[in-house]
């Protein structure tokens, strides 16, 4: 167990547990955090810190099942974020993989899940039970937007040309929803930039099929979590379309398939 | 939601005890069952009989012969349910039927017992989604108050979340739903369908051994099963199967039948623990309930606790009176939607094979 990449996680802190992961904040080189005043200004990025996401063992799965898994999703991730990058895609950078283990070490971005930002996390009852009535509609009222200096249309656009983007490099995300989506927060170098994450189901294919489906699953991740916002994911579409050009036109053909196809599968008793 | 106040249940306590039977025959079960709830709110289940129509081993039910069944048996299963709840149907407040989904005819063969109910005693009806059914009876039965429901039979594979009066569909299948890919592997091994299939299935993987790599399709929170199966039956033409054979864990490299449903079954349920999973994490939700026929598989049961407890909630369950399809919980659903006002019409009260569980209006949830 003492490999280095253990040794990382025990000086990690932990953030959240997703939904095959858990999220940690770590720094690459511990030690020189400590005697950081020491360091050139060029060294700045070793002292940033990292994400770490862990896959760790699911017990409820057979071990042999979750070994190749982990180890295959974990790769499969590193690749699919490098082919990314490499086409202009606004994803987080790799610092570090350990496949074996199932540890993968993600640049650090500051910012709000577009989820977040739409307010789709009050759905919850057991949240709403802990507000007061009284001051809860203070804490709701204030736009989390503004803050980032962007509407929501601004945001639905970034997340259409984003996905274009990384259609036309074809990688298909596999699980687009408004909480894989990060809007870095307006700080210098970078300024407000629509970043997608988790690409844990991410593939490589050429298929408007398959891209078609990319763009279903995040309709419905749009209805099932922002119930009012169906428009919104129109203009999504038409952001997406504008960066696609002539490809457009099959995914559309596609998607209006899938659509149906998705329905129809109300018809099984 | 800005302003969002945690709201009331609209549901008021009766003034008096409401009697509803439930009527169910939308695949191959034909349920009846009698439900009161009490002015105090208490929820009384008086009758839960069933007959399940079984065909021969190598052979599904065919509408037709399902439809057959229901109407030969229909007379015999209700008057067994009064005899038990010791009441007449004079008793009643309302005739609660399955309006869909599921087998057509089967479906009308029910329905029409419901009708003639209905005008012979004059008491209003009300038509239940079959998956509403089995949701308000999961959490009438566990007391689970708002989990996120994977609900897994023959004929639907989803996961489910309440939001705003509506069960919204947040993951299912794309093909084939779970119950009909192992029912319908289990016809490929030549399994007996009594108790069912599924169950056959189950006791024939605790004997497996060996874990055969398997196709492994989650797309999203959705989730692929007719590869798997293809995969599976594939298996079966291999040099290596040995049919007459049981696992024994020598290292003799043979595939015995008991090794396909322990692969089947480990790969089919990590992939829908996983897809709950991730429907938890979106939601933010700690507590699953699984429901519909295949939710009785104990296996199915013991992942889903183990990966609740690793997200520190809770897993809910049923056995299989409530599990599998029954009268009670037509009943259940239908009389909540009976005591928020809602009856169908006489010339409303058809039935369909297509009934989504996010068409309908749930109004008696906050």
């Amino acid at each position: 167990m003492e490999s280095p990449t253990s040794r990382l996680l025990e000086s990690a802190t932990p953030i959240s547990q997703g939904a095959e992961a858990k999220v940690f904040r770590a720094y690459l080189h511990p030690s020189l955090q400590r005697s950081s005043s020491e360091l050139q200004s060029n060294a700045s990025d070793i002292r940033e810190p990292i994400l770490l996401k862990y896959r760790f063992h699911k017990q409820y799965r057979h071990p042999t099942l979750d070994t190749t898994l982990t180890k295959a999703r974990v790769a499969g991730e590193a690749r699919a974020i490098i082919k990314c990058l490499r086409h202009g895609v606004n994803v987080p950078g790799i610092r570090m993989v350990d496949a074996t283990e199932g540890v993968l070490g993600l640049e650090w971005i500051d910012g709000k899940t577009v989820r977040f930002l739409l307010g789709g996390g009050a759905e919850d009852e057991d949240e709403d039970e802990t507000l007061e009535e009284g001051d809860e509609g203070q804490v709701v009222k204030e736009d989390p937007l503004k803050e980032y200096g962007v509407s929501q249309d601004d945001i639905m656009g970034m997340i259409g040309s984003e996905i274009a983007k990384m259609h036309s490099a074809d990688i298909i995300h596999g699980d687009l929803t408004t909480s894989n989506m990060i809007v870095r927060h307006p700080t210098p170098p970078k300024g407000v930039q629509l970043v997608l994450i988790d690409f844990g189901l991410a593939y490589t294919s050429t298929l408007a099929e398959d891209k078609a489906v990319d763009l279903y699953v995040l309709e419905r991740a749009f209805s099932s979590t922002h119930p009012a916002s169906e428009p919104l994911f129109a203009s999504v579409l038409s952001a997406y379309k504008e960066k696609m050009g002539k490809d457009w036109l099959s995914i559309s053909k596609r998607l209006d398939d899938v659509r149906l196809r998705g329905r129809k599968r109300s018809m099984v008793g | 939601m800005p302003g969002k106040v945690r709201k009331r249940s609209p549901l008021q306590l009766p003034e008096r005890p409401y009697i509803a039977i439930g009527l169910e025959g939308s695949a191959n079960k034909l349920g009846v069952g009698i439900i009161e709830h009490g002015p105090d709110g208490t929820i009384t289940i008086m009758a839960n009989v069933r007959h399940t129509y079984i065909t021969p081993p190598g052979e599904g039910f065919l509408p037709r012969d399902t439809a057959q069944h229901h109407r030969e048996w229909a007379l015999t299963v209700i008057n067994d349910a009064l005899k038990k709840a010791a009441i007449s149907l004079h008793d009643l407040d309302c005739i609660c039927y399955t309006k869909g989904p599921g087998m057509g005819a089967p479906l009308v063969s029910v329905a029409l017992v419901a009708r003639t109910l209905s005008l012979l005693y004059s008491k209003p009806l009300v038509g239940v989604n079959h998956c509403v059914g089995h949701i308000e009876m999961g959490r009438q039965i566990t007391g689970a108050q708002n989990p996120v429901v994977l609900y897994v039979s023959g004929g639907n594979t989803q996961v489910i979340a309440y939001s705003q009066q509506c069960y919204r569909i947040f993951g299912e299948t794309l093909d084939i739903a779970v119950g009909n890919c192992l029912d319908r592997f289990a016809r490929v091994i030549n399994l007996s369908n009594d108790p069912a299939p599924g169950y056959n299935i189950e006791q024939e993987a605790k004997k497996g051994k060996r874990l055969l790599p398997l196709p492994y399709a989650t797309k999203g929170m959705d989730v692929s099963l007719s590869g798997i199966l293809t995969s599976t039956e594939a298996y079966t033409m291999d040099k290596r199967f040995r049919p007459n054979r049981t696992s024994k864990g020598d290292d003799e490299d043979i595939i015995t039948p008991q090794d396909l449903c322990f692969s089947l079954q480990e790969t089919v349920f990590a992939m829908l623990v996983e897809i709950t999973e991730r429907a938890m994490a979106h939601i933010g939700s700690k507590e699953v309930l699984i429901v519909g026929g295949v939710g009785c598989n104990e296996r199915l049961q013991e992942m889903m606790g183990v990966m609740a407890k690793e997200r520190g909630g809770h897993v809910f369950a049923t056995d299989e009176r409530y599990c599998i399809d029954n009268g009670i919980m037509i009943a259940q659903a239908g009389l909540l939607s009976y005591r928020m006002g809602f009856q169908t019409p006489f010339s409303k009260s058809t039935c369909t094979q297509r009934f989504r569980t996010d068409e309908v209006h749930v109004a008696w949830r906050a």
